[in-house]
Parts: structure tokens; C-alpha cells; sequence
């Protein structure tokens, strides 16, 4: 074998020397991307990239690669490959001193294309993903003549679009031939699965098989793409990237309402959101001009990162936590980058380096989030009365401030104030505490003749303190003084009695008319109840209202305190922190969030185009930069993610990645087709995009497969046959519901809790329970199901769900026995096979009965060896239950047993099982 | 042997990176393979056509056992977690000069940079509230908490000076099960049955089984896969309903039915393949044979009934109640029938003082005391059939408790407690290729730090792959653009401890 290897690379190089020498000036440039980075990645980058840089030297940048190493030369001198350390170092014999050490050295023709390269000048050369999006020209199909319409051609007469042609080129240079379209009832099912999440019903298909019309698909693709069910279809695969959850997930994995996002979604999607304006308003919909409540909603996005109330943890630890996902979450989703790894040091392969994750985060290191128990900022939902005390408050100030322009800012910022309680000083800032606590390592808490500073605070044109407090304490008094414990007085108030020092009453204080920055610190005198706490969740300094007296809360002001205090339903969204507020952002030490380095200010990594000057520093100017039409990766990323829903695997298949270390593209061209076709010409709708690929003949294709091409193409990479992949866990128990007739329609709304088998949930903390949905909330469609982090609904974990922690960018399928334990004998599965052997019974013979369920659950006719199958099952369990009345009755639970009726339930759970149905053929 | 080995290495190269796997290897069959790590992509590929209608036996199996990188010298590990984490001031850890202190201040250099969940202000310290005497020939400290261990302590290795990063529960338990105290990363197990498979395919390799009447802190997450596929995350085996999720049939359909609808299904689903050739269906015939005989094999093996009543009375066991003493028993019967992983979870050993129950004086005899006589039968069960030899066992919480008397928010407790402490805590194991009576280890006068042969949670967990066969450096996966392993970037083997 060595042998061999040492021949062939002796005669490589010959001829590649022969052929310099003869043709010197026609030589072949060596190609970066294809050639030399993939040998760098394999064989140096490890040692000589991103996170070590052995003697000196990195490969991961050209000006790094050419630089002088610890030895003071520079390893690579373009145009002199013989002068070169590198290519002496990969030739060497010495094992102490050949390159890669302690790995097998380079293939002869590996180190000749290197050496190549350096000749040429060592030009460095963009990963293809990181250069902008040029639209490629469609391969041609056909003869010449067969084009213009002269002869027929099976190319012509198959290909339908665009996208036939780029899978029809590839199919050709491999030597295989693409597949005939596969039946209409395949096709609709195939097609409704994909785009609506549901299968057709029969009439449906019927419909369509007698449908005789050219554009009869074309009909059945547009009614589906207006269906609503399409918008909760691609929510589900939405909630995935969003990490979206019911919880708040890490150890007590309370509670949190954010369903509204969900909704959001399903609308967005529905209404077609243009891709650009759904990053935009997911990403920055706060900082949008007057956001409307949906553009709020949506920032729900980065809202379902994890929130950490275990007693004893450090809120500004979990806010960093969150503030990283955000980034990871953000690259994951939109530049299919993994930019994580540069949290802690530059990218091993990428073009990315360690200060430009800092620059990056602090994109997003500016929210007001702060791992806080009640998960603010949020955005209220009032009840109707109150919900009108903020609309006749706009009015008031609107009517009463000294010029429109006051009226007008200081109506948005009580109205804000109203809607989201902020902005505002969470009390785990206070300090210099004396006889405080942050009780369970959350709120501030004092007893008598305790004592903390509120540091920094603006006064200026704010002489009014909203303060959340409570206690259980009698008679007592908080003194408020400036700059110092012994300072002036600035205010005197008693502390509301709550009942407990956990519930909280906000009160409004006047405050003297004071100038600048100042520390507060404020002081307890509870001699009553000297060991009852009182605790402060938060403070804010606000403005007088317009038309409010000077030294006194007025009446308008009262109203508002009461709307803070009125229950309201509350969804959590973004929100920028401004002036006081304001964090600065420090690269952390190797990752490390406690050992802080250099001030970094917002910026986009250098490898991407800049962003335009026009655009603001800030996750507003971030997501419109993401979308410009230069930006190399967002559609990319999008139209793949979307292919891969349809085809099963990606045109790159590392969804989660394409920089330099995923899969290359099976079809690159086709997928810059269609990204800028998706920018441009589609205008970023989604429905378009899809539409066009549905459409495609490429789509269209029989599943089935020859072992010829199963042996050249096991994985369908080339596509030359459709795609066949089990279904996705919603899409699993959605089908068994719809199938059945139990499904509800019902969208929209808070999550349900359908049938779950005892034990799942543990909630000590806050005594959450499963508390089982009534009527048609147990038939609700997958994506409704309440989603706890830490006990996710068993069956969706099983088919490969996510818990939802972090984001996931791609399911991975499994095939496991517990799969098959779920759908044969989870109570859901069961009742479905009820209600289908209830269906069943319309027809008179078991053998019309098993036909009759058969074309109901897969949409296709029975063929007679596997209606001998059934009909057998049939007739043994039939007679079993006969001769056992009392399994009988225990099989069929609530309904009218008969042995026919429980045979029928037996042999509808089969075919519920087989593969042919919970698999998109 | 040589020609073996370099094989081996050239298949493990092969299989080095998971997308260089799934370059090759795909989507369907080659999801469910992901895992095979020394399987070698190139066999996998060229025995597939073959390999399909063998049934449940295939090699492409995710769980097929597999030979670990070198020799191993446990086979298998059951992973006692004592949730809540049990003081080693009382159980293991002697500390005589601690009782000195009893009931003094803590002296400021003690607290100063010092970062505690609930410890506020200056504390008093507390001395060691249990009655300590040295035991068996290897004459290892044990005190009057744990009487039936005492009689086990030379077939134990101690490990006195363990240390940990994380004082919360639950970043803590992560740290401890999956190397890394955020969400997101494999657990231990879950890295043992990727590397070494199952030996028993009608059961699930890695079973977990959870009493004290709450899931642990951090909950699924410290037996859950990461970004490994999901068939190598824990299956939690539950003490009421069904063991497994839905191995029950339905009420009302025997155990016959079942059989003759999962060969309808097989005998279709056959004649699907015939049609149209996907290879993926053969695997789901062979997985649904599989729930079939798991539908058998699990209950069996749970079924603690079966066993003669002098083993139930050793562990002291009641059959018809849930307990962890039940559990260390089902613990042998399924290390016994080749489950690769078992992993005990036991809450309630969060001992602040705050309650009786969360009492060092009460709480804590309570836990000792439900599940002393269990851990040592447990040794013993495990030593008379000769399992100990290639079974690990290791016990320990997730942190320790520190010398000091814990006055959560500077407040007087009204029992005696001690704080989460990340500097100082025992952790012990026994069998599987480590030292018998044997102790590694010290703190200092007090117990609060590790004064000699210190061992980090990485190093344990480098340890236990050891024993497994594995360099920790080496047992890697390939997520988000680099190679992840249980250890992070740390981890060294604690060679002292080894037989």
C-alpha cells in the first residue's frame, strides 16, 4: 500500500514537474477554498490556529500566516516555496522535527499542492459562505433542439423549474438518472405533511387524483399555503431555534407565560411575514420606532433564554448566561456559525477573533433583563378598565404638558411605564449593606437599624421615587438620604404592611427637586418588629407628570400607581437600558465572566462587510445589517434550513454550520440560486421560497428506490429520488389526532396539558402541577402542549425533541424501541385506535373495514398481501375477545364493547404502528 | 494483537468526528449509528445491505457492546448520588480539632473572598456531630452514622480531599455528571454507553432510578444525552406505574395480542421494504422487536419479587415500597443482566439547619440510617457473585458542607446545619480496578481545604473512564465545531487510587 502511495507520488511529481517546466506559464492556480484550507484544517490548524499557536504560528489569517514565528522568520514567504520553513518542515525525515508531529506526514501530492500555493504567493482566499451571495447562471437541460421545442427530451419533460436544472446538471456528472413523479396521493400527502404539518383528508385527495386540470397540484400547493394550520406548522419548527418553553427552566423551573410569542409566530408566519422583517422584529423589535405590541411580542425571541431562581444563585452570573446564549443563539439561527467557541479564545477554523465575540455581545449586553424571579421586562396586559386608565392618562398629559414636544415624550414614557414597569434599579444592585440581605439570593432585604446605598442615581428632573416593597412588620419606617448615611433627609415614608416581606406593594414618594447624580441610602427603623424583614424589589426615579403638583403625588399619579399595582397578564420582551442604565461591555478573560479584560463597544466581526455608518450601534442596526442584501450568510442559512424541512437534509447538511468545518454543499449554486432569488426576487417571503421548491420536479419524485442508486447514493445527497423520512414528533401525534377525528382546530391561547402518565413532573417549589386540559384542549395540536424544560412532554422527547434549553438547530432522527413503545401503547395512540374502529364499523366486512382505515390513515388503497395480514389479525383477536368478555371491556374503557369493536381497535393501533405512517414517504 | 490495535485506532480515526461521520454515513441509518464509535464508518457501510434482516442483532446497532480503547478494568458502574450532598464532616472526614472550635466565630480569614449560598455575616463554627472510630484492616475513619458500612470499608477507596467550582445544586450536579455546570453537555453515562454500548440489547444501557420523593436539583439534564443522540440518555426507570414509559399494554390486550400485532406490523412493514427498498425500515422492524422483548425484559429485571427473601432482608428491602434501598438492589439485578450504567439518585442530604428533617443531628441519621445497611449489602451482594470485580461503584453528593454552622441571613437556626461548601468533600468508590481499604487524601485541621492529593470533579470523572478503558482525551464528540468530551479541557487520571 506504502508502496503504491511513495510510486504514485513519485510519478505525480514528476509529471507536475514536467509539466511546470513545459508549461510553466499555463500553470493552474491553486484555489484556496477547495484546496489548501482543507488540508490546513485537517493536518495544522489544531496546533497552529486559533486557540494554540505552536511556535509562533497560526494559519488562521494570511498577515498571522506570513508574520515572523518565535524563531523570527516567517514560516511561509510567498512565492518561495523552497525558502519556506513550512514546506522544509513537511519534508523532513526526523520525526522529532517533520511536521504534522506525531501524525503521518503529508501525501507527496498534498505537500506539492502546498508547495504550489506558496509559489503562487500564498494568496489567502474567503470561505465561500463568507463571500456575498452572487446568483448563479441556471445549468441548461435538454439537447439545443429538444430547448427550442423541436425534438422531445425526458429532461425537458421532467424538469418543472430552476431548481431541476442545478439537481439535474449534478445527476448527469454522477451518471444517474432523476425518478418519475410519484402518485397523487403519495404526492398530496407528501406535500400537506411538509408544508401544513397535517395529513390531507381523503376528499381531499380524491379531489385532486380526479382533478384532471394542468394546475391541479399547483392548487392544492396555494390552498395549503393559505391554510392556517401552515402558520402552526412552521411555528413548531420555529420554538426549536427559540429555545421556546413553558418554564424558566435550571433547578426550579418555575413557571413563565411567554405562549404570546408563539402566537406571534403563527401569525407571522400566516401572514408571510417578509424573512427580513421577522428577523428585524424577533431581534429588535423594542428599538423599532413607536413599537407596536406585536414588535414587542416578538422580542419574546431572546426572552425564552433560561432564568435561574435556585435560592443562593447569583442573578448577574445567570443574566451573563443569558446574554451569551443570546449571541450563540443569534449565530446559530441566522449565520449557521458556530461562533460560540469564540466566547473563549479566537475560532480554530473560522475567520473570527476572541475581542469580536465581546464586540458582538455587547450588541445585546445592554437589556434589562436581569435573571430576576419575575422575569422583567415584560409587557402588561390589562384588564379592560385599567387597560383605559392608561389610554385617559396619554390623554391627560397630552392635554396637559407645557409644548407637544413634552406632551409628546413624556405621554410615550408614561405609557411605557405603565406597559412594562420600566425602566427601574433591581435591589440586587444596592450595597454596602449593614444588617441586609439579598434574602434567598434574589431581593434585598433590611431589619431594624438596617441600611444600603443605591449608587449613582440621575435626579435631575426626577423627583419622584417608585418604590416595590412590602413587609410583615408593624409601624415600619425607611428614611431615604443623600450622598450619605448621614446625609440630608430626603424622604420619610412607612413601609406598607403586605403580609409578607415577598409581596410587594409599589408606592410613589415626592422627592425634593435635586440636581445630578447622587447615591441614596436608605435606613430601617422597625423597632416593633425588630426581626421582620423588609424587602425592596425594586426602585425607580421617574418625572413629575404634566399637570401634577410640585411637593405632593397628585391625582393623575395615584391612577397610575394603581395601574402598576392592578394584576395584569405579563409576557416577557426585550427592552435597552439608557442613561444610568447603560453597561459597559469587557471581553471576559478566556470565557471567564468574572476575570474582565479590555472595553469592547458594538461591532460586527471584520470577515462580514461593515456595517453601513447609516445604521445605529445597536441590535436594531444589527438585524437590519443581518439582512442587508451583502450580508453573506442570513438567506443562505434560511433557504437551507427550509430545504432541509422538505428534503430532509440540508444542501449544506451541517444546518448549524457553514463555516469552513461543515459539509460542504451537495449543490452550492443552487443554493446561492436560490438565496438571492429569495432576496430579490421573492422579497424574503417564505411562501414563495417554499412554493418553488414543492413545485419542483425535484420534490415531485417517487421515493421509491433501485439498490443500483441505493448503492451510489445511499443518502439521497444527489437527490435523485424523493425524500422519504420518518415524521417529526408533532407531526407523529398530530397525524394519529387527525386521522382519528380527534383533532381540534382550536389555535392560539395558553399552553394545554393533555393526557401525561403520573410522575413526570416534580415541582417542589412552586406546586406547579400537570393539571389535565378538558374538552378539546386534549386534542390540541402538538405545539400547543405546555412545555416544561425539565420534564418535557415524555412522547416528543422520545421522537427527538429538544427540551429546549438552548436552541437546536437540527433534530437528529433516531429509530429506537421506545419509539415504538409510545405509539403502540400511549393512551393517546389508544383512544385514536378507538375512534378509528368506531369509523371502521361503517362498513359491513372486516375486510372493508381494515380497507376503509387503511386508505383513511395512509391515503393509499390496501394492497391484498397486506390485507391478508390484517384481516388475519382481525379474525384471531376477534376470537380472542369473544372468549374473553372481560379484556373486552377493560380494552374498550368508555365505550360499548364488542369483540368485533375490540378487534377493530387492535388492527387500527397496527396500522397506526406501521412504517408507511409515521413516515413522509 | 499489534495488527488489532492499529485497527482499532485507525477505525477510532475514522470515526473521529462525528460530521466526518455523518459526511459519510447520513441521515437514516447512519443517525441511528451515529454513536459506533469505534464501529468504523467503512464496515458499517459495506455490512449494511447484509446486516438489515438479521434482526435486533446487527452491529450497526447505536447500543451493540463494543471493546473500549484499551483494556478496561470495570465493566460497567452503578454511580450512587447522594442528592443534596451529605456532610463528610460527619460521616468521613474526621475532625477532631474542629470540635474545639465548636461554637466560636469563624475567624475573618476564613470568610474573607469567600462567596457562600446562604452563609452571611461571620458564622460560628460547628464540630463533627458524629462519633468517629477507625475500622477493618485498612483502619478507615467511619463514624457511628453509617454502622454497616463500616464492615465493608476494605473494599473502599476513599477520596478525601475532592473539590468542585459550582456551590448550587444544580450547576453543581451538572458539573459532577456532565463536566461542564451549564445545560447542554452529555452525562457521564451517556459518554459510557456511547463508548462501550449495552451488553443486554433487550434493556436499555444506561437505567437511572431516583427515591427520596424528588427528582434531583438539575433534573433530567444530568442524565440526559447533549448533543449526543438521544439514544444514549438515561432511561429513568420509575418505582410506580410502568418502569419504562408505556411498556404496559394497554388494559385489556394481552400479552399474545401484542405479539401477533408487532408480526402484522413486522410482516407489512416488510413488504413495504420489498416495495420500496429504504433500509430505515428494516431498523424500525427491528426496533419494534426490540419494545417487544423489552416489554418483557424490563419489568422482569425490575420485578425485585423474585428475589429470596434473605437478599431482601440484607438490603432491607420492603418489596411493595419505593425506596433507595429497593433501588441498590434493582442496581444489582441490572448491572447482573449487562446494563452498562446505573445511576441512584437520592434526595434529601441538604443539610442547612433550616429544618429537622435538613437537621446535621436529625436529617441527616434519618438518610444515613435508610440507606447504610442497603450500600453495604449492595458491596457485599455484588462481591459474593463476583460482579465487583469489573463493577464500579462511587458514591458521593455534588459538593461538600463546610466546617462552619450555617446562620442563613445572619440569622440562628434552629437546628444544626452546614452550607454548601465547593473545597473540601469525601467521595468514595469501590470495585472496578481501584485500590480495596484505601484512603487518598487529606484536609486541613478543619476540613475546610484540601491540604494533600487533591482530586477535582474532572479528575473523578478522568478516573472512572479510566477504569472504563478510556483515555478522557480521547472519547470525544464533534459539536459546534470542535471536539467536546466529558472533561472539558481538564481532567487527570488519580493514578494512586488504582489497583
Amino acid at each position: 500500500m506504502k508502496y503504491q502511495w511513495l510510486i504514485l507520488g513519485a510519478i505525480s511529481i514528476a509529471v507536475v514537474t514536467m509539466l511546470s517546466a513545459f508549461f510553466g506559464i499555463f500553470e493552474k492556480r491553486v484555489d484556496y477554498n477547495t484546496q489548501i484550507k482543507p488540508l490546513l484544517n485537517k493536518n495544522c490548524i489544531a496546533c497552529h490556529g486559533g486557540v494554540k499557536k505552536a511556535a509562533g504560528f497560526s494559519l488562521l489569517f494570511r498577515h498571522e500566516a506570513v508574520a515572523p514565528t518565535k524563531s523570527g522568520k516567517p514560516a511561509i514567504i510567498p512565492g518561495d516555496a523552497d525558502g519556506s520553513e513550512m514546506i522544509r518542515r513537511l519534508t523532513l525525515t526526523d520525526p522529532e522535527e517533520r511536521m504534522p508531529l506525531e501524525h503521518p506526514p503529508l501525501k507527496p501530492d498534498e505537500i506539492e499542492t502546498l508547495r504550489n500555493w506558496i509559489d503562487q504567493g500564498a494568496d489567502w482566499g474567503d470561505h465561500w459562505a463568507y463571500q456575498t451571495v452572487e446568483k448563479p447562471d441556471v445549468p441548461k437541460v435538454g439537447t439545443f433542439w429538444s430547448r427550442l421545442g423541436i425534438v422531445e427530451n425526458d429532461e425537458i419533460n421532467w424538469a418543472k423549474n430552476e431548481i431541476d436544472h442545478f439537481i439535474l446538471d449534478k445527476l448527469k456528472a454522477e451518471g444517474l438518472k432523476p425518478s418519475s413523479e410519484t402518485d397523487r396521493a403519495t404526492l398530496i400527502r407528501r406535500v400537506s405533511l411538509d408544508l401544513i404539518g397535517l395529513p390531507p383528508t381523503e376528499k381531499e385527495v380524491s379531489d385532486f387524483v380526479q382533478d384532471k386540470s394542468p394546475d391541479a397540484y399547483e392548487k392544492v400547493v396555494d390552498r395549503l399555503l393559505q391554510s392556517p394550520a401552515y402558520g402552526e406548522r412552521w411555528a413548531g419548527m420555529w420554538l426549536d431555534l427559540a429555545r421556546y418553553a413553558d418554564t424558566k427552566g435550571y433547578e426550579r423551573d418555575g413557571g413563565r407565560k411567554i405562549w404570546r410569542y408563539r402566537d406571534w409566530l403563527i401569525k407571522a408566519f400566516n401572514e408571510d411575514k417578509p424573512f427580513d422583517q421577522f428577523t428585524i422584529e424577533q431581534l429588535a423589535g423594542d428599538l423599532m420606532p413607536n413599537p407596536t405590541d406585536a414588535q414587542l411580542i416578538a422580542t419574546g425571541f431572546h426572552r425564552n433564554t433560561m432564568t435561574n431562581d435556585e435560592g443562593g444563585t447569583q442573578d448577574e452570573e445567570f443574566r451573563v448566561a443569558a446574554v451569551l446564549d443570546r449571541v450563540n443563539t443569534t449565530w446559530d439561527v441566522w449565520q449557521g456559525t458556530t461562533f460560540s467557541c469564540v466566547q473563549c479564545h479566537s475560532h480554530p477554523y473560522d475567520p473570527f477573533v476572541n475581542e469580536e465575540y465581546y464586540q458582538y455581545l455587547a450588541f445585546f449586553n445592554n437589556s434589562r433583563d436581569e435573571d430576576v424571579t419575575s422575569d422583567t421586562p415584560t409587557l402588561r396586559f390589562y384588564k379592560s378598565a385599567d387597560s383605559l386608565k392608561t389610554l385617559n392618562l396619554r390623554s391627560f398629559i397630552l392635554s396637559h404638558a407645557s409644548n407637544p414636544k413634552e406632551a409628546r415624550l413624556q405621554a410615550d414614557y408614561f405609557t411605557r411605564l405603565a406597559r412594562t414597569v420600566e425602566p427601574k434599579i433591581n435591589s440586587h444592585d444596592f450595597d454596602q449593606l449593614v444588617n441586609a440581605s439579598l434574602l434567598d439570593a434574589k431581593y434585598f432585604g433590611f431589619q431594624d437599624k438596617g441600611s444600603a446605598r443605591i449608587k449613582n442615581v440621575t435626579l435631575t428632573n426626577r423627583p419622584r421615587l417608585l418604590i416595590a416593597w412590602g413587609t410583615k412588620a408593624d409601624d415600619a419606617v425607611v428614611t431615604i438620604r443623600q450622598d450619605r448615611l448621614s446625609g440630608p433627609v430626603l424622604a420619610t415614608i412607612p413601609v406598607p404592611k403586605t403580609g409578607s416581606a415577598w409581596s410587594d406593594s409599589i408606592q410613589m414618594i415626592p422627592l425634593p427637586a435635586i440636581q445630578g447624580k447622587h447615591d441614596l441610602h436608605i435606613s430601617l427603623s422597625s423597632p416593633k418588629m425588630p426581626k421582620e424583614w423588609v424587602m425592596i424589589k425594586w426602585v425607580s426615579c421617574v418625572p413629575k407628570m404634566a399637570g401634577q403638583p410640585e411637593n405632593a403625588i397628585g391625582e393623575q399619579e395615584k391612577i397610575l400607581v394603581d395601574v402598576l399595582n392592578a394584576d395584569a397578564e405579563q409576557t416577557p420582551i426585550m427592552m435597552d437600558g439608557s442613561g444610568d442604565l447603560v453597561r459597559e461591555t469587557r471581553v471576559f478573560d478566556r470565557g471567564n465572566w468574572l476575570v474582565k479584560g479590555k472595553r469592547v463597544t458594538p461591532d460586527v466581526p471584520k470577515s462580514f462587510p461593515a456595517m453601513n455608518a447609516q445604521l445605529p450601534k445597536n441590535r436594531l442596526g444589527l438585524a437590519q445589517w443581518m439582512v442587508s442584501r451583502e450580508h453573506p450568510l442570513t438567506a443562505r442559512v434560511a433557504v437551507n434550513r427550509f430545504w432541509e424541512q422538505l428534503f430532509g437534509a440540508g444542501i449544506v447538511e451541517t444546518v448549524e454550520d457553514m463555516g469552513t468545518q461543515g459539509i460542504p454543499p451537495t449543490h452550492r449554486e443552487l443554493l446561492d440560486y436560490l438565496a438571492v432569488e429569495f432576496m430579490e426576487t421573492d422579497q424574503w417571503r417564505i411562501k414563495k421560497l417554499l412554493k418553488k421548491m414543492v413545485m419542483s420536479a425535484t420534490y415531485r419524485q417517487r421515493s421509491q428506490v433501485s439498490p443500483e442508486v441505493l448503492a451510489k447514493d445511499p443518502f439521497n445527497k444527489l437527490l435523485a429520488r424523493g425524500p422519504r423520512v420518518r415524521l417529526s414528533a408533532e407531526a407523529v401525534r398530530d397525524q394519529a389526532l387527525a386521522v382519528s377525528g380527534l383533532l381540534s382546530h382550536k389555535m392560539y391561547g395558553p399552553s394545554v396539558m393533555p393526557v401525561q402518565p403520573e410522575g413526570i413532573w416534580q415541582s417542589p417549589y412552586d406546586g406547579d402541577s400537570w393539571k389535565q386540559s378538558t374538552g378539546e384542549d386534549l386534542h390540541r395540536r402538538a405545539l400547543y402542549t405546555y412545555w416544561k424544560r425539565t420534564a418535557p412532554y415524555p412522547s416528543m422527547v422520545t421522537f427527538d425533541s429538544p427540551s429546549r434549553e438552548f436552541c437546536q438547530l437540527r433534530r437528529l432522527r433516531t429509530n429506537t424501541p421506545l419509539q415504538a413503545l409510545v405509539t403502540l401503547n400511549d393512551p393517546v395512540y389508544m383512544e385514536a385506535a378507538q375512534q378509528l374502529a368506531v369509523y371502521m364499523q361503517q362498513e359491513m366486512t372486516p375486510e372493508k373495514q381494515i380497507r376503509a382505515a387503511f386508505r383513511r390513515v395512509t391515503l393509499q388503497e390496501i394492497t391484498p398481501r397486506k390485507l391478508a395480514v390484517l384481516a388475519q389479525l382481525y379474525r384471531n383477536t376477534e376470537q380472542h375477545y369473544r372468549q374473553k368478555p372481560e379484556e373486552m371491556k377493560q380494552l374498550m374503557a368508555c365505550m360499548d364493547p364488542t369483540p368485533q369493536l375490540a378487534a377493530l381497535t387492535v388492527t387500527a393501533n397496527t396500522i397506526l404502528n406501521l412504517d408507511e405512517v409515521i413516515t413522509k414517504e | 494483537m499489534n495488527k488489532l490495535l492499529d485497527e482499532l485506532k485507525r477505525a477510532a480515526a475514522e470515526r473521529e468526528t462525528r460530521r466526518h461521520f455523518l459526511y459519510t454515513c447520513s441521515t437514516g441509518l447512519g443517525a441511528m449509528a451515529l454513536g459506533s464509535m469505534l464501529g468504523g464508518c467503512g464496515f458499517f457501510e459495506k455490512d449494511k445491505p447484509q446486516a438489515i434482516n438479521t434482526g435486533g442483532q446487527q452491529s450497526d446497532e447505536p447500543t451493540a457492546p463494543r471493546s473500549s480503547q484499551y483494556l478496561p478494568k470495570a465493566q460497567r458502574v452503578i454511580y450512587i448520588h447522594m442528592a443534596g450532598s451529605p456532610s463528610q464532616l460527619e460521616l468521613f472526614d474526621y475532625k477532631p480539632e474542629l470540635a474545639k472550635y465548636n461554637g466560636k466565630d469563624c475567624p475573618q480569614e476564613l470568610l474573607e473572598g469567600k462567596k457562600f449560598a446562604f452563609i452571611r455575616g461571620v458564622p460560628k463554627m460547628l464540630g463533627p456531630q458524629g462519633k468517629f472510630a477507625q475500622h477493618g484492616q485498612s483502619g478507615a475513619w467511619v463514624s457511628d452514622y453509617l454502622p454497616h458500612l463500616q464492615g465493608v470499608v476494605d473494599d473502599i477507596t476513599f477520596l478525601k480531599a475532592m473539590h468542585t467550582d459550582q456551590f448550587n445544586h444544580a450547576p453543581a450536579q451538572l458539573l459532577m455528571h456532565t463536566g461542564s455546570a451549564r445545560l447542554g453537555r452529555p452525562s457521564m453515562g451517556s459518554w459510557v454507553t456511547y463508548g462501550l454500548g449495552t451488553e443486554n440489547d433487550n434493556l436499555p444501557g444506561y437505567i437511572v432510578l431516583a427515591s427520596g420523593g424528588k427528582q434531583p436539583d438539575a433534573g433530567k439534564s444530568i442524565w440526559g444525552s447533549g448533543f449526543l443522540p438521544t439514544v444514549y440518555q438515561g432511561v429513568q426507570c420509575r418505582t410506580d406505574g410502568d418502569p419504562v414509559l408505556y411498556a404496559s399494554n394497554p388494559a385489556g390486550m394481552d400479552r399474545d395480542i401484542r405479539k401477533q400485532t408487532i408480526e402484522a406490523i413486522s410482516q407489512i412493514n416488510q413488504q413495504q421494504y420489498e416495495d420500496v427498498k429504504d433500509p430505515e425500515i428494516l431498523t424500525r422492524i427491528a426496533q419494534y422487536e426490540l419494545a417487544f422483548r423489552m416489554q418483557m425484559s424490563v419489568p422482569e429485571a425490575m420485578d425485585i419479587k423474585r428475589e429470596p427473601q434473605y437478599i431482601l432482608d440484607s438490603y432491607g428491602v420492603d418489596p411493595n415500597k419505593g425506596s433507595f434501598a429497593r433501588n441498590c438492589l434493582l442496581a444489582r439485578r441490572l448491572v447482573e443482566r449487562g446494563v452498562r450504567f446505573v445511576q441512584l439518585f437520592d434526595w434529601g442530604w441538604d443539610t442547612h439547619g433550616t429544618s429537622a428533617d435538613g437537621a446535621i443531628e436529625i436529617g441527616l441519621r434519618t438518610k444515613c440510617k435508610e440507606s447504610d445497611q442497603a450500600v453495604a449489602a449492595l458491596l457485599k451482594d455484588l462481591k459474593q457473585r463476583g460482579l465487583l470485580d469489573d463493577t464500579l461503584v462511587v458514591w458521593g453528593g455534588e459538593f461538600g458542607r463546610t466546617p462552619m454552622q450555617e446562620n442563613r441571613d445572619g440569622q440562628v437556626l434552629p437546628f444544626m446545619g452546614r452550607d454548601h461548601h465547593l473545597d473540601a468533600f469525601t467521595v468514595w468508590m469501590a470495585g472496578g480496578g481501584v485500590k480495596r481499604g484505601f484512603s487518598y487524601g487529606e484536609t486541613d485541621d478543619i476540613g475546610y481545604y484540601g491540604v494533600k492529593d487533591q482530586v477535582h470533579v474532572h479528575d473523578l470523572q478522568a478516573t472512572i473512564l479510566h477504569l472504563l478503558g478510556f483515555d478522557h482525551t480521547k472519547l470525544t464528540y464533534q459539536f459546534q465545531g470542535r471536539p467536546f468530551r466529558l472533561t472539558d479541557v481538564a481532567g487527570k487520571i488519580v493514578k494512586p487510587v488504582l489497583a
